[in-house]
């Protein structure tokens, strides 16, 4: 069932956009899924990552721009007619067909007489072989999704298109299906093209995520890469989280970037830094950041802040959260992981910070720095 | 604190209570007269109305029905069955149109169907007969594209009346199908189409099995009151395309036959149901039944 | 194992008793002898101490309106007796006012009337169930005195002493004369090509059987069984070929000025009514039918004398002319003729309004028939001609 990865069949939108009468869904997006990739677009409600699959899918027409799949442009093909199957946020399996028939519709319609054998084998792929004869309604939410990935697998797409199909189960269950899928992905070698809003699950199942908000591509690449070097504050706050501080950039060297961040300078490797002159935000994420009592010395010195006073404390089992109000009045997140080593500190501790340079990364200061944080509950 | 749980075991329950004045008018206006027309099906066909009538179990009155009236008892199943079958097609584009593709004017099509309950059903059979007349507008058409003869008529013939029966039970039949399609999510046709289904087979394969429950009431809803409709048959037909329905009204209100007219009535009665209920096991629609 | 039988025993059980208590049950659903005794059945008499009457008559028959001013019959009559009539047209066909009034008559209950205008047929049932009160003949002295030879005595009512005909009609042949050229028979009518498909014929069985006896040369006061299955199968044969398109109450005078149909069994005040110089009426050479109205007085009817008084009122020959000028029907009173010759010397002349004896003698009335042999007819006909 796998397909030789030779990039004659890699996915590639071009300056694609999709207008509506009175707002814009996607605007002129450029990508490229590679082939036997698992892609994930990873985004906020309503940034275009499901109007994008379903352009992809063939359920709505781009305004302008082309989609190809390697020589074959199937902008304006109809959904029948494309390589390309679907797995539905709500499943969408057909309630009066039982589940053996749910996954051959797909094959009964291109004309296979003999769909036994291959239902079977889908079936057991997805570990569903005793449900056959049953209807949708009467299993979990976790077998149907099951279902509705194997309906849609069994057709041998060229590419496999999610659209959160986690989203309606438990964490357990999520957690479970999220390994269910890279393994059959892996084992297929088909292209996944998964659009969701959990950045754990796009970073956990990706090779490649493209982070979309408000109809562009904020930055693409590894999660590694999207982690650890964001490029925009909405990045920055939307995978995992980050403190951004305003800083003034004073020097730049062939290495590094020192900037004057509220009294302190702080060093930023030059290639995590993402402007060069003028004011900037420094950004760090708060596991990278190491806390301690007002004094002591820390582990491994960085850049070292002092005069910090601890406002939270958040005791989540691995590790410990604390928030930090620093002198300029912001409130910056250190979590230490609970190794034992150093008592938990409670509120109203002073304390100082630190961090390694090569963890710290700068961004424009136009970046809105709460873009891409979480709504307040 | 067992004072709590206990009030809840005694009495009848409060479903108990809203369900009664349901039963009351069922067995006032169902389950009586039910029995009162087994009853005079039961009658001994030598009394009248006058000299009083006898249940003497004579059940030679169904026989004797059957023989005098089968005609008229095929006609209305088969003209109530194409007029249902007209409906069906008619009713099902419509009620497809309105559920898929009328966006912001669906309520005002769905009064529009209606609409025509707000006048009396014998006053629109009646304005038919106008509509139809034989120097009318529709006939002078029909002449004129050489479909009808200059000698032929529509009133007075079967089309006629099967054009009114038609005509008067469409709305029950758009109704249903419009309730059971509206209900049908879209994304399935486009998972249908995902999976390699055109518009067409989409159709067949998805919409059309979704929408058999609403298929199945709404036929019954038409089949059932056109079988035994008479007022068509009445206003538009001429004594050829006499249904049940006339003659079962004759035989009760001029000739005083009540034996015959009550054994046609339980028959006709007894014919719909066992349709009915092979109909709906064959549309599998059980859970309406 | 041992609950399921249980259950379905149970089940079984009381299916059987649904199903026995349901036969027991079902007996009680027989009706009545609805026979009364009039002499029995009689309500006092209060019309004394109380100035109404309750009359139900068919509609079209009474000028209640004055024309021009003038006061009509009705007012006249309020005004002269000091009576206040409740005057209901609620009587637009012999069965279905039957069956309006059947339990109240059978079970010796009011029916809340005081009087009511039936046709022969029906009126004769009823007498001869003892539902009607016969009329005090010193109250309607009128009556006696002016009611015309021909309908003086009756099979059903010999010495009238039951009913006073209300209004008297014709049933013959109209035809539309710029349709068709004229239709002087029944057998014309039913047979003729240019006709075909374009006839219609009465519902009331009496009335088309009566006519097509007649074409056959038989009588319709006095004929046997196998006259009667003659005139059917002509009447059945006209049928199959397509002649007749259908078989009406009074609503074949629409067809006829539709152009619907160009000829048909017609009652003669219909055609009259229409107004229209294309629509005639014709006798046909054969013979026609006679028919009447007759105002009879139900068991418990509470103002009999009022009743009374109004019969008597209209049998004056002024009131019977002014009636006969607005209903256009057969006038039922001597001397009417000449006081119509004041109103409308027109109308005077109408023979279909005052016959002459010779058109009279013309005239035939429907045999009484017993409820038997009435059923046995009634059902043949019914399935000639439906509904």
């Amino acid at each position: 069932m796998s397909q030789a990865a030779d990039g004659s069949r890699d996915l590639t939108l071009t300056g694609v956009t999709k207008e509506y009468a009175d707002f814009t869904a996607v605007k002129s997006l450029d990508l490229t899924v590679p082939q036997g990739e698992f892609f994930a677009l990873l985004g906020p409600s309503g940034c275009g990552k499901t109007t994008t699959l379903r352009m992809v899918a063939g359920l709505d027409t781009p305004t302008t721009g082309s989609i190809t799949l390697g020589d074959l442009d199937i902008t304006y093909a109809k959904p029948y007619q494309r390589p390309v199957n679907t797995v539905f946020q709500n499943y969408a399996l057909f309630p009066h067909l039982t589940i053996f028939e749910n996954v051959a519709f797909g094959l009964r319609r291109k004309g296979v007489k003999n769909v036994a054998q291959p239902v079977e084998a889908m079936l057991e792929l997805v570990e569903l072989t005793s449900q056959a004869r049953k209807k949708p309604t009467q299993l979990s939410g976790g077998q149907q999704q099951r279902v509705a990935l194997a309906r849609a697998l069994i057709n041998q797409p060229e590419v496999l298109l999610l659209d959160e199909p986690l989203g309606a189960l438990d964490l357990k269950l999520r957690r479970a299906m999220q390994t269910e899928l890279k393994r059959i992905q892996s084992e297929v070698g088909l292209t996944f093209v998964h659009v969701t809003h959990d950045q754990e699950e796009a970073m956990g199942m990706a090779d490649t995520i493209a982070v979309m908000n408000a109809g562009v591509i904020e930055q693409m690449g590894s999660p590694v890469e999207l982690y650890d070097n964001p490029r925009t504050a909405f990045v920055a706050n939307f995978l995992g989280r980050s403190s951004l501080m305003a800083a003034t950039v004073k020097e730049v060297t062939s290495e590094y970037v020192k900037a004057n961040m509220h009294g302190t300078v702080v060093s930023i490797p030059i290639e995590r830094a993402h402007v060069r002159e003028g004011s900037a935000w420094v950004g760090i994420r708060p596991e990278k950041v190491l806390i301690a009592a007002a004094g002591t010395p820390i582990d491994a010195p960085g850049n070292h802040i002092e005069g910090g006073i601890v406002t939270d404390v958040n005791y989540v089992g691995v590790s410990t959260e604390y928030l930090v109000r620093m002198p300029w009045g912001q409130e910056i997140g250190a979590f230490a992981q609970n190794t034992g080593h150093q008592d938990i500190l409670p509120v109203g501790s002073q304390v100082d910070l630190s961090w390694r340079p090569e963890f710290a990364f700068l961004l424009d200061s136009d970046e809105d720095p709460n873009a891409g944080k979480e709504e307040q509950a | 604190m067992s004072d709590v749980v206990a009030p809840r075991r005694r009495g009848p329950s409060v479903a108990a209570w809203l369900l009664l004045p349901g039963a009351i008018w069922l067995a006032l206006f169902f389950v009586v007269p039910f029995y009162s027309l087994v009853a005079t099906s039961l009658f001994d066909p030598n009394g009248s109305v006058l000299s009083g009538y006898e249940v003497t179990w004579h059940f030679a009155n169904f026989s004797d029905a059957l023989r005098d009236h089968w005609r008229p008892l095929v006609r209305s199943l088969v003209y109530a069955g194409i007029a249902t079958s007209f409906c069906l097609v008619l009713g099902y584009l419509l009620a497809y149109a309105i559920a898929f593709k009328a966006g912001r004017w669906k309520t005002l099509l769905l009064v529009m169907v209606i609409a025509p309950f707000f006048t009396s059903f014998l006053v629109r059979t009646l304005s038919w007969k106008l509509i139809l007349a034989d120097n009318g507008w529709v006939v002078d058409a029909l002449q004129a594209v050489h479909v009808l003869g200059p000698e032929d008529r529509l009133l007075a013939t079967p089309v006629a009346v099967i054009a009114g029966l038609t005509y008067n039970f469409l709305p029950f039949m758009v109704l249903p199908l419009y309730a059971s399609l509206e209900k049908i999510d879209l994304r399935l046709i486009e998972a249908a189409q995902d999976l390699h289904a055109n518009p067409f087979v989409a159709f067949f394969k998805v919409t059309w099995p979704l929408s058999l429950p609403g298929v199945a009431a709404g036929t019954m809803l038409t089949f059932i009151p056109a079988a035994g409709d008479y007022i068509n048959a009445q206003l538009l037909g001429s004594p050829n395309e006499r249904m049940i329905g006339n003659i079962i009204q004759n035989l009760f209100t001029t000739t005083g036959d009540y034996a015959a007219a009550g054994a046609l009535s339980v028959i006709l009665m007894a014919l719909i149901l066992v349709l009915i209920m092979t109909w709906v096991r064959k549309a599998g629609a059980e859970d309406l039944v | 194992m041992a609950d399921l039988d249980r259950r379905t025993m149970l089940k079984a059980l009381g299916a059987l008793g649904l199903a026995g208590a349901s036969a027991a049950v079902l007996p009680a659903f027989g009706t009545p002898d609805r026979r009364q005794d009039p002499a029995s059945c009689a309500a006092q008499d209060l019309s004394a101490s109380d100035p109404r009457l309750v009359f139900s008559n068919w509609p079209e028959y009474i000028d209640e309106e004055g024309e021009n001013g003038e006061p009509s019959t009705l007012q006249q009559f309020e005004k002269l007796t000091g009576i206040s009539v409740s005057y209901v047209p609620d009587v637009n066909d012999n069965t279905e006012f039957f069956a309006k009034v059947v339990n109240q008559l059978g079970a010796c209950q009011s029916t809340k009337r005081d009087m009511f205008a039936l046709t022969d047929w029906m009126a004769a049932r009823m007498i001869q169930m003892g539902w009607i009160q016969p009329m005090d003949r010193a109250n309607v002295p009128n009556l006696h005195a002016n009611l015309i030879d021909s309908l003086r005595g009756v099979g059903w009512d010999a010495e009238r002493d039951y009913s006073a005909p209300w209004q008297s009609g014709l049933t013959g042949i109209c035809y539309n004369k710029r349709l068709v050229p004229e239709v002087r028979t029944m057998d014309e009518l039913l047979t003729r090509s240019d006709l075909r498909g374009r006839v219609t014929l009465l519902t009331e069985m009496r009335d088309t059987m009566g006519l097509t006896l007649l074409s056959d040369g038989a009588d319709p006061a006095d004929f046997a069984k196998d006259d009667w299955d003659t005139a059917l199968e002509k009447v059945k044969k006209a049928r199959r070929a397509g002649q007749i398109r259908a078989f009406t109450g009074n609503d074949y005078v629409q067809d006829l000025e539709a152009g619907n149909i160009a000829a048909c069994v017609a009652w003669s005040g219909d055609v009259i009514a229409t107004g229209n110089e294309d629509l005639v009426f014709v006798t046909p050479e054969e013979g026609l039918m006679i028919w009447s109205d007759n105002m009879i007085i139900p068991n418990l009817a509470t103002h009999q004398a009022n009743a009374e008084k109004f019969v008597d009122f209209y049998y004056q020959p002024e009131i019977a002319a002014q009636l006969a000028a607005y209903v256009n029907y057969i006038c039922p009173v001597k001397g009417a003729q000449d006081a119509m010759l004041e109103i409308d010397p027109e109308l005077a002349e109408s023979q279909l309004i005052f016959p002459t004896d010779e058109t009279l003698s013309q005239t035939h009335g429907f045999m009484a028939l017993s409820e038997s042999v009435m059923r046995t007819y009634e059902g043949e006909f019914a399935d000639v001609a439906g509904s």
